[in-house]
C-alpha cells in the first residue's frame, strides 16, 4: 500500500491545524527556476526561514508582512547551528504560523532537508516537501554541459566533496562511463584531483568548474584533472561552484555556440 | 466583453515615453527615491529637488541633485513632475507650478491636488530564448525582450492596487495568462542585434526551447518553463511530465506527441529532432517539454546541438528531476546525513549491463558505478522496472548484499502513486504481487530503510 508519509501533501492541504512547514528547493538561484508550487508556498507564507543560497532573489518581493528568518552562513557570521534551524520551523509552526524553510537546489541533497522533515514530523507538525531543480544537473545544464549525453556519459553520479571522495565517486570518475557531479569541492579539489589520479584516472579527463551558477556571475573554468587545483587557484574559483569531472565537461561538446541563458531573465 | 467607460473624474490612463526628457522630483524621502529610479529606468532625465536626500536616492548616481529647498522656477523645462515633499503646502506650492506651466504633476499622499496619478505597475519581460547578448552584462538584452505592462489603479486605494498589482504579476511571470504572441513583433527583422551575427535569417525563424516539465505535477515545473509553454506555438510533448498543461493550451496551439503510448511506439530521436527543426524554421515558437530533467537521459544534449546547428535559437530550462523527486514523494531522501553521501543515476538497462559485464570477469565494468560500493551509496534506476528481477540479482554483491533495501516508486506526483518496498532478494517478487507498472523509479540503499514504508515491511 502507498504510504506518502506526509512527505508531499498537495498544496494547501490543510489550514486548519493552523501551523505547518513547507520544505521549498528554491533551485540553482535565478527566481525564475522557482517552481509555480514554491512560488505560491512563499506568497503565502507567514515566515520565510532562508539560507545564503538559492533563489534569494525572491525574497525581496514578498509581501511586507512576511517574516524573513536568515539562518545562512554570511561573511563574517556563523551559520544558524541545525539544531536551531529544526527549532525555529518547529517553534513557529507550532505558534500557528505557516512556515517557509526555503533552500537552495533540492531540499534532499546534501540540504539536510531530511533531518528537518524529521524534526518537524516527530514534534507532530504537517510537513509538506516541495522538490527543487537541483544545483547538481541544473548548473552544468545551463552551463552547457548535459550530465548524461549519449555516448559520452551513461550516468552520472552526484556527491558532497567535503573531505574528498568516497570509493563509489572514485571508481565512477576513474571509470569515466558516468559523469561525478561534486558539490561543496572548491575547498577539496586538490585532494579530489589527487585521489582521482593516484586511483589511476586519465590525467587529461575533462573538468568543468561553475561558480554562481544560473546567475548574471556565472563562470566556467574549463582544464583537465591533473591541471584542475592549478587552474582553479589561479583563476580565483569560489564557493558556491558545482565541479563537474568527465567526457561532458569537454569545451564544444553540444557546439561552440555560447551557453545559457542567464538569471532573472523576464521575471 | 465590452470595456465599460470610464466615470467622470477618473483618471485616463495614458503611458509615457519620457526617454530623454527632463522629470523634476521634488523631495528626498523613500517615495521620491523610489519614482527617482522608476523614470530613470525608463530612460528619463531626473532631477531631484531637495536640501537631503534618503541614502538610496544619494546612491542613484544618474540622477541630478539640487541641493536646496524648492523653488518657483525649478519646473522650467520639465515634461512632468512629482512632489513627494512630506511638506503639503511645498507640495501644494509645486502642483500650482505644474499646473501655470500646463504640465501634469504627481502629488503624493494629497489626490485631490494632483493632476496625475501613478498606478502601481506589474510588467514582465518575455525575453528570447537563447544565449544573452554579449554587450550585456546582467543578461538577456532589453532590446531582444518584449515586455507586457498592467498598470492598476483601484478606486485611490494603493494598498488594493498593489495586492491587485501582485497577483496579476505573478500570473504574469508563472505564465498562467495567456502571453503568447498573436501579432508579428513590430519590426521584428529590423532589430540588429549582436546575438544574431550569425545571420539576418535567424529572425525569422522561432526559438526552441528545451523544457524540463519535472515528476508531472503541474506544479512543479519552473516559473520558466511555464512562461516558455504559454508562449509557444508549438508544443513537442512525451507522455511523461506535466501533462496536464497541455489541457490548458490555446485551441490553436498545435500539440505534437513523440512519446510512447500504450500500443504505439515512439517516434524516434532523429525524427524527433526533425520535427523540432522544421516548426522553428518555420517561424513558429517550439517548446520541447520533457519530463524530468532535459538532460538526465532525456536526450536533450542531442536535440540542442541539431537545433543549433540549424541555426536557430535555443534554450535549455532546468527542470526537477524525477531521479531525486520522485523518491522524495515518498519520504526517501537520496543523501542523507549519516546515510548515504552520494548517489548514483543510471538507466536499469545500463546498471544490468554492468553488473554482466562485471560478471564475465571485464576488469573496467568490475568498477562501474552499479557496481561498486556499499548499501550506504544510493543507485537510482531510472526505467529500471520492466527487468528488475536480473538487475536486482546483478546488483547483490559482497558490499551491497541481498539485503540491502529497495524502494519501487509508481507514479510520483500523480493518483496512482505507491511505494512497494523490499530488498534486492525479494524485491522482484514484491513487485510482481503489486502489479507495479512503468514508469517508476527504482531506489537501492540504506536510504529507502527512512520511508515510512519501509517501517511496515517485514524486514524493517
Amino acid at each position: 500500500m502507498s504510504e506518502p508519509g506526509g512527505a508531499a501533501g498537495l498544496p494547501g492541504s490543510d489550514h486548519r491545524r493552523g501551523g505547518r512547514v513547507t520544505l521549498v528547493g528554491g533551485g540553482p538561484g535565478a527566481v525564475d527556476l522557482l517552481t509555480l508550487r514554491a512560488w505560491r508556498a512563499l506568497q503565502s507564507a507567514d515566515v520565510v526561514v532562508a539560507d545564503r543560497l538559492g533563489a534569494v532573489g525572491v525574497l525581496d518581493d514578498l509581501p511586507a508582512t512576511t517574516d524573513v528568518v536568515h539562518v545562512g552562513k554570511t561573511s563574517g557570521n556563523h551559520p544558524v547551528p541545525q539544531e536551531e534551524i529544526n527549532r525555529i520551523l518547529v517553534a513557529r509552526a507550532r505558534a500557528g504560523a505557516h512556515v517557509v524553510r526555503l533552500k537552495g537546489g533540492d531540499p534532499f541533497l546534501f540540504g539536510r532537508g531530511g533531518e528537518e522533515l524529521i524534526a518537524c514530523r516527530e514534534a507532530g507538525i504537517e510537513v509538506e516537501v516541495v522538490p527543487g531543480v537541483t544545483s547538481a544537473v541544473s548548473v552544468p545544464e545551463l552551463a552547457g554541459i548535459p550530465v548524461t549525453h549519449r555516448g559520452t556519459a551513461h550516468g552520472v553520479h552526484i556527491t558532497s566533496g567535503h573531505g574528498g571522495l568516497d570509493d563509489a565517486a572514485v571508481a565512477v570518475v576513474r571509470e569515466n562511463t558516468a559523469t561525478l557531479v561534486i558539490l561543496m569541492g572548491v575547498s577539496s579539489l586538490s585532494t579530489i584531483a589527487q585521489q582521482a589520479l593516484r586511483a589511476g584516472t586519465d590525467p587529461a579527463t575533462p573538468v568543468a568548474i561553475v561558480e554562481n551558477g544560473s546567475t548574471p556571475a556565472q563562470r566556467v573554468t574549463r582544464t583537465r584533472l591533473d591541471e584542475a587545483a592549478a587552474a582553479a587557484a589561479a583563476e580565483g574559483v569560489a564557493a558556491p561552484a558545482v565541479i563537474v569531472i568527465g567526457g561532458v565537461a569537454a569545451d564544444g561538446l553540444l557546439g561552440s555556440v555560447r551557453d545559457g541563458r542567464l538569471a532573472g531573465a523576464g521575471v | 466583453m465590452p470595456e465599460n467607460p470610464a466615470a467622470p473624474g477618473a483618471p485616463y490612463p495614458l503611458g509615457l515615453r519620457v526617454t530623454g526628457r527632463l522629470v523634476v522630483v521634488v523631495g528626498g524621502g523613500p517615495v521620491a527615491a523610489r519614482r527617482a529610479r522608476g523614470l530613470a529606468d525608463a530612460g528619463a532625465r531626473v532631477r531631484v529637488v531637495a536640501p537631503e536626500v534618503c541614502e538610496e536616492l544619494a546612491a542613484a548616481g544618474e540622477v541630478e541633485w539640487i541641493r536646496r529647498e524648492y523653488r518657483t522656477g525649478d519646473l522650467d523645462e520639465a515634461w512632468l513632475a512629482h512632489t513627494a515633499t512630506g511638506d503639503p503646502s511645498v507640495d501644494r506650492q509645486v502642483a500650482d507650478d505644474a499646473e501655470a506651466l500646463r504640465i501634469f504633476c504627481v502629488t503624493a499622499g494629497d489626490a485631490e491636488a494632483a493632476t496625475a496619478w501613478t498606478p502601481a505597475v506589474a510588467r514582465v519581460r518575455l525575453d528570447s530564448p537563447g544565449p544573452p547578448d554579449p554587450g550585456d552584462a546582467g543578461g538577456r538584452s532589453g532590446q531582444t525582450g518584449e515586455e507586457i505592462i498592467v498598470s492598476v489603479h483601484a478606486g485611490g486605494d494603493p494598498r488594493r492596487a498593489r495586492a491587485i498589482r501582485s497577483e496579476v504579476q505573478a500570473q504574469l511571470e508563472s505564465g498562467t495568462l495567456p502571453i503568447r504572441r498573436v501579432r508579428p513583433r513590430p519590426g521584428a527583422d529590423r532589430t540588429a542585434q549582436p546575438a544574431t551575427s550569425s545571420g539576418p535569417a535567424v529572425r525569422d525563424h522561432g526559438w526552441v526551447a528545451l523544457v524540463g516539465g519535472g515528476p508531472g505535477d503541474p506544479g512543479l515545473i519552473s516559473v520558466r518553463g511555464r512562461s516558455l509553454v504559454a508562449r509557444a506555438d508549438v508544443v513537442v510533448a512525451d507522455r511523461l511530465g506535466p501533462r496536464s498543461l497541455l489541457d490548458e493550451l490555446a485551441p490553436d496551439v498545435q500539440v505534437v506527441e513523440v512519446g510512447k503510448t500504450a500500443g504505439n511506439h515512439p517516434v524516434p530521436q532523429d525524427e524527433i529532432n526533425r520535427i523540432l527543426v522544421q516548426h522553428a524554421m518555420a517561424g513558429r515558437n517550439v517548446v520541447r517539454l520533457k519530463g524530468g530533467d532535459p538532460y538526465v537521459f532525456g536526450r536533450g544534449g542531442e536535440e540542442l546541438a541539431v537545433c543549433r546547428d540549424a541555426g536557430i535559437e535555443t534554450e535549455v530550462v532546468p527542470g526537477v528531476t524525477s531521479a531525486v523527486s520522485v523518491p522524495a514523494a515518498v519520504g526517501i531522501p537520496v543523501t542523507h546525513r549519516g546515510v548515504a553521501r552520494g548517489f548514483s543515476v543510471l538507466t536499469g538497462h545500463d546498471a544490468l549491463q554492468d553488473a554482466r559485464r562485471a560478471e564475465a570477469g571485464d576488469a573496467a565494468a568490475g568498477h562501474a558505478v552499479s557496481v561498486t560500493g556499499g548499501s550506504d551509496h544510493t543507485l537510482i534506476l531510472l526505467m529500471g522496472v520492466s527487468r528488475l528481477a536480473e538487475t536486482a540479482a546483478a546488483l547483490t554483491t559482497p558490499e551491497r548484499p541481498a539485503g540491502t533495501p529497495v524502494a519501487v516508486v509508481e507514479d510520483g506526483y500523480g493518483p496512482r502513486r505507491r511505494v512497494t518496498v523490499g530488498t534486492l532478494a525479494d524485491i522482484a517478487e514484491r513487485a510482481a504481487a503489486a502489479g507495479v507498472r512503468p514508469p517508476a523509479v527504482v531506489v537501492v540503499g540504506d536510504v529507502v530503510r527512512l520511508a515510512p514504508a519501509w517501517r511496515d515491511h517485514p524486514a524493517g
